[in-house]
């Protein structure tokens, strides 16, 4: 009797917790414009600050465990920028007025009923809320990263060597993402009228350079059922095959980089592969910045002058970007796989535009694994195709296996430009088509 | 195929491809800049050297690649607009560095295996068996030749015949003209041909978005075209021919695919209320048709040593040769030409009839990838279709107790189960499809391949024209699983790939005879598997795997690790070796027991056989129906038993490859 008791008790503040809140537009605002009021301030950090070796440990409050580690190290010194103030697209906000009130969480983790486009939960989470977590991961799974459709073109990735700073690949990559359904921007909205597969978004890439994987192309259908396992298809370009992946290639090195597939835009995969634990709000230093006040490289010649984020530090394996003060929700990831390499992701979400510009990743025995930082770039700031967007653009990022001593860094022209997606594009047959 | 068009001066190409090496490497770049924005070219160059257990070298192919794409953007209906191309121009040294074994120096004289001493001893030289026909000047030389099987078996009392095995302008003794007659330059410069095969790709790309969402994609020019969805068995991927010569069935088939002038037009529909994805091909191959190449006689890669048997079946035609253990099924025999052997290659001329058309339905249906495919072409093997007018070497030869010419009526004549053939590519009709799924549930991927042909064509002993049609249904079915070792390798997964390949033959025909089997030498099923192994190490810049294949009919059994190893964006070394287990040679009938021309090579066993009074006749002298009754050995068509693994038994390799991309 005292375990169905208990049984019934935790089934209903299951249930309180699934069900939709009372969110107000008011609550909604607060969400998108948490800096309203100012941006939030600690005692000495201050645009221009630099955070080394010798000072780290008074700062230690506004970094998380890996950064401040790597600074003691004497990896990397990071100076803090003025903060700016990332609003979305005013029709990621109005959808989330539209909807907030209709959906709410299912019984399992993975399910979300109800939901049509927009931010899912933009609530402020708390601690008491089992399923707070799952709620910030929702935000982030169906955030406006890439607005309705984004190009990255090019993209450059550089495999190098921590200890010695060798570079010892480029690969050279072009990025796209398409929202077939929760469209907020672009018609057709919400959703694609043919879409029978239920297809929430597709994510397709190819490769250019070099030549051994030339014409490699990965195209990824991820369902609107979370609980259905992506569909992943690569052409190899030697092979001009097009293979149907195994699960297993996502969640290990992709073209022998740092990341997984799963790794993608901070975490790539499905909400009910992990278990998601709320550990708080914080004030933190994250890589978001104005792009027109870094450092740029124009190593890769771009016709249109766009130039390029640039690394320092260990290995040049850090992004040489200035961080700002910003809300931080805290979320730890552990996989429910228990054969997944990963023992737990430590999420540093972007409480205004979730983001994922921080996540530190543990392997299956506690010890500190890999240093994961995804640069933002204020729309305004950056490329003009993007002003104005109100996406928070991917500028650069690293990927640090600290380990085995390792990284890859990353180097975006991102494009908010629907125009340069095409729906064809995430089809096998455009793999075929395309790979020649 | 002649090159007359390109006679090349191979040190000339050898220190270009040499002096490139030398200069890329200084410039270290990914690719070519070059300065246009709608300009992409690329390329390599590479030294593949391989070594062949007793042989020798067998490889020293000097490889420049170059790939390019030229962006038009938008020309009147059509946009994304380009032209694509791909050229290579390879150098192969071994028919310089080793010519005693491939090229001007090889081969020599041969002894033919006799059972029956006839006062020759059991050795006996090419021109020297019992004579039934008497060779040409031309056959009668016994040098450039090799005894067709003996790297692979002895005689065994079955039958063998001498094979020239020089290049086609030092010997064109069994060149098979516009078949297998490559002379010295057409092997070392295999691409720079009459087909323009250093044009491996080119062709034009076009697009139509239209209002309805649906693109149209028009291609037309040289170029591949894959079906289907396994690798190393060609079961829907055969648009395109293949070139054995290169490396046997082991080269990647991107590298052997025969490009050919073709126009594929492709609707892509996309989406709709049923399927996820949807499109539509169709195929038009205007090429002249041209078949798989198989490898010729002294080379280093034949399939299924095809290339040997040919020629010197088609020596015994032209010029007549000596067959180990024939007459009586023992003693070595000479025929005159005329007689036995391969006469003429029937390839196709170019005509609107004679291009071949293709047809893809491919689709997503929930989680499933399907196609549906049809493909109207030809056979690119080629057929052995007997029934061609030949001399009984019987009569007229004025040898003692023979009769005289006519004395069976007019010369030539179709002798039924006569082994003199021409070669011949039939129509042949493919449908087919395939799929593929990821079961979540067991983490692995499936691909499968289904094709129902007909038209194909087999030897079948049991035919008087000695071949015989069959419908014939091949399929292959195909797991991948990806799975972690992670005391070895933390951050990779280690990729095991298996595939199962199955033929049957629908109409298969095969009796024991009285003296074994006899009909068609290919089994009614047979099974090939496939084991990939594959790891990656250091940002996948080391990747060594073990590709494992076991032919169950044949037990047959091919391993070949290799270790792949990117030194650099621009330098990769790929050491491998191939190495092969199994039964080897196997045998089958002959043909020796046919009993063409009764009654001189009748038999007590064979069907409605008289004894013929004595005299005339010698004693012991039969008549009797035409037919095979089983004497069999290694040659010819224990091939067909042994398949391309058995057959290449004793072809074990190092292999060493380097190249450099720029």
């Amino acid at each position: 009797m005292k375990k169905l008791t208990k049984g019934l008790l935790g089934a209903a503040l299951l249930s309180v917790a699934a069900s939709a809140s009372a969110v107000t537009d008011a609550d909604i605002d607060k969400s998108f414009k948490p800096y309203t009021n100012g941006f939030p301030t600690v005692e000495g950090v201050v645009p221009g600050l630099v955070i080394n070796k010798d000072n780290v440990d008074t700062y230690a409050s506004v970094l998380d465990e890996g950064m401040i580690k790597h600074i003691k190290d004497g990896w990397v010194e990071i100076t803090v920028g003025e903060p700016m103030d990332f609003v979305l697209n005013q029709g990621y906000i109005d959808a989330t007025k539209a909807g907030a009130k209709n959906h709410k969480l299912g019984a399992k983790v993975g399910e979300i009923e109800g939901y049509v486009a927009g931010r899912p939960f933009p609530i402020e989470p708390s601690l008491d809320d089992p399923r707070a977590g799952e709620k910030m991961a929702w935000n982030f799974q169906y955030g406006y990263n890439w607005g309705d459709g984004a190009a990255i073109s090019p993209f450059y990735w550089k495999y190098r060597n921590m200890n010695t700073g060798q570079i010892e690949r480029t690969i050279k990559f072009n990025f796209y993402f398409l929202n077939f359904a929760h469209r907020v921007n672009h018609e057709p909205k919400p959703e694609f009228p043919k879409n029978p597969g239920e297809l929430f978004r597709g994510i397709y890439l190819n490769v250019e350079e070099p030549f051994d994987v030339k014409n490699t192309q990965l195209l990824i259908h991820r369902s609107q059922n979370d609980l259905k396992r992506d569909n992943a298809w690569l052409y190899l370009g030697f092979q001009r095959r097009v293979r149907r992946l195994a699960t297993g290639q996502v969640t290990d090195s992709f073209l022998g980089s740092d990341l997984m597939i799963e790794d993608f835009e901070g975490y790539n995969g499905r909400i009910s592969d992990m278990n998601w634990t709320f550990k708080g709000t914080r004030t933190m230093l994250l890589p978001m910045y104005d792009s027109s006040k870094q450092k740029r490289t124009a190593e890769f010649n771009e016709s249109d002058g766009y130039t390029y984020s640039t690394y320092h530090g260990k290995g040049g394996c850090f992004p040489n970007v200035t961080y700002s003060l910003r809300k931080v929700y805290v979320v730890e990831s552990d996989p429910v796989d228990p054969n997944h390499p990963i023992g737990r992701r430590m999420h540093y979400m972007d409480a205004q535009t979730f983001t994922l510009p921080r996540t530190v990743t543990y392997d299956r025995q506690g010890k500190y694994w890999k240093s994961w930082m995804i640069g933002q770039a204020h729309p305004d700031s950056h490329h003009p195709v993007n002003k104005g967007t109100g996406v928070s653009v991917d500028d650069s990022f690293g990927m640090m296996d600290v380990q085995s001593m390792h990284c890859t860094t990353g180097q975006f022209k991102g494009l908010v430009d629907p125009s340069l997606v095409k729906k064809k594009q995430f089809s096998v047959q455009y793999m075929r088509s395309f790979g020649k | 195929m002649k090159n007359s068009r390109w006679h090349l001066k191979p040190l000339t190409v050898a220190f270009a491809l040499v002096g490139l090496v030398g200069l890329s490497s200084q410039q270290a770049v990914a690719s070519i800049d070059t300065g246009d924005d709608t300009t992409e070219l690329s390329g390599f160059v590479e030294n593949a050297t391989y070594f062949r257990d007793s042989v020798g070298l067998t490889k020293f192919r000097n490889t420049l690649q170059l790939e390019g794409t030229k962006l038009l953007g938008n020309l009147g209906a059509f946009s994304e607009v380009s032209i694509n191309g791909t050229f290579r121009a390879t150098y192969d040294g071994v028919y310089d560095l080793n010519s005693n074994e491939f090229g001007d120096d090889a081969g020599g004289s041969v002894l033919l295996e006799s059972l029956v001493d006839f006062g020759a001893g059991n050795l006996v030289p090419n021109g020297g068996g019992i004579p039934l026909g008497t060779l040409t000047p031309a056959g009668l030389v016994n040098d450039g030749l090799i005894v067709l099987g003996e790297h692979l078996h002895d005689a065994d009392g079955g039958v063998t015949f001498p094979v020239p095995v020089r290049p086609c302008d030092e010997d064109s003794r069994g060149c098979l003209g516009g078949y297998m007659d490559d002379d010295l330059d057409d092997l070392r410069y295999s691409d720079f041909n009459d087909r323009w095969d250093f044009i491996r790709e080119l062709y034009i790309n076009a697009t139509i978005d239209m209002d309805s969402g649906t693109a149209f994609n028009l291609q037309v020019g040289k170029k591949q075209e894959v079906w289907g969805r396994t690798d190393l068995f060609r079961v829907l991927d055969v648009l395109n021919p293949v070139d054995f010569s290169r490396q046997n069935i082991y080269d990647e088939l991107e590298d052997i695919r025969i490009p050919l002038w073709m126009a594929t037009a492709e609707w892509q529909f996309g989406a709709n209320d049923v399927l996820d994805d949807m499109n539509v091909q169709f195929v038009w191959i205007f090429d002249k048709f041209r078949p798989n190449r198989l490898g010729q006689a002294g080379t280093p890669y034949q399939i299924l040593d095809a290339g040997s048997l040919f020629r010197g079946l088609n020596n015994c035609w032209d010029n007549g040769c000596t067959v180990s253990n024939f007459a009586g099924g023992n003693t070595t025999t000479n025929f005159g030409p005329g007689v036995l052997g391969i006469r003429d290659v029937h390839l196709p001329d170019w005509s609107l009839e004679n291009s071949q058309l293709g047809a893809k339905f491919e689709g997503v249906y929930r989680d499933i990838g399907f196609s549906l495919n049809a493909f109207y072409t030809r056979s690119q093997l080629p057929s052995l279709r007997g029934g061609i007018p030949s001399d009984n070497p019987f009569t007229g030869g004025g040898l003692p107790g023979l009769p005289p010419e006519g004395a069976f009526g007019p010369e030539p004549q179709v002798y039924p189960y006569l082994i003199s053939f021409d070669i011949h590519f039939p129509r042949v009709v493919l449908v087919g499809g395939s799929l593929d799924y990821y079961a979540d549930s067991l983490k692995t991927a499936f691909r499968g391949e289904l094709a129902w042909t007909k038209g194909e064509e087999f030897a079948n002993t049991l035919k008087p024209r000695l071949f015989s049609e069959s419908e014939v249904v091949r399929w292959v079915i195909g797991a991948d699983h990806n799975f972690f070792i992670r005391s070895i390798n933390k951050n990779k997964a280690f990729l095991a790939s298996f595939q199962t390949f199955g033929q049957h033959i629908l109409d298969h025909d095969r009796e024991n005879g009285p003296l074994g089997e006899v009909g068609i030498p290919d089994r009614e099923n047979n099974y090939i598997s496939t084991l990939l192994l594959k790891g990656w190490w250091f940002q996948d810049r080391v990747s060594p795997q073990i590709i494992q294949a076991y032919d169950w009919g044949a037990n047959a059994y091919v391993v070949s690790p290799s270790v792949d190893w990117l030194i650099n964006d621009s330098w990769r070394l790929q050491v491998a070796a191939n190495l092969k287990f199994g039964d080897g040679a196997r045998k089958f009938s002959d043909c020796r027991t046919c009993n063409p021309f009764s009654p001189f090579t009748a038999t007590p066993l064979h069907n409605n056989a008289v004894a013929l009074p004595s005299p005339p006749f010698p004693p012991g002298t039969f008549a009797a129906d035409a037919g095979d009754i089983g004497l069999g050995g290694f040659e010819p068509l224990g091939r067909f038993q042994s398949g391309p693994i058995g057959m290449a038994q004793k072809e074990d390799e190092i292999q060493i490859s380097l190249r450099y991309r720029f």
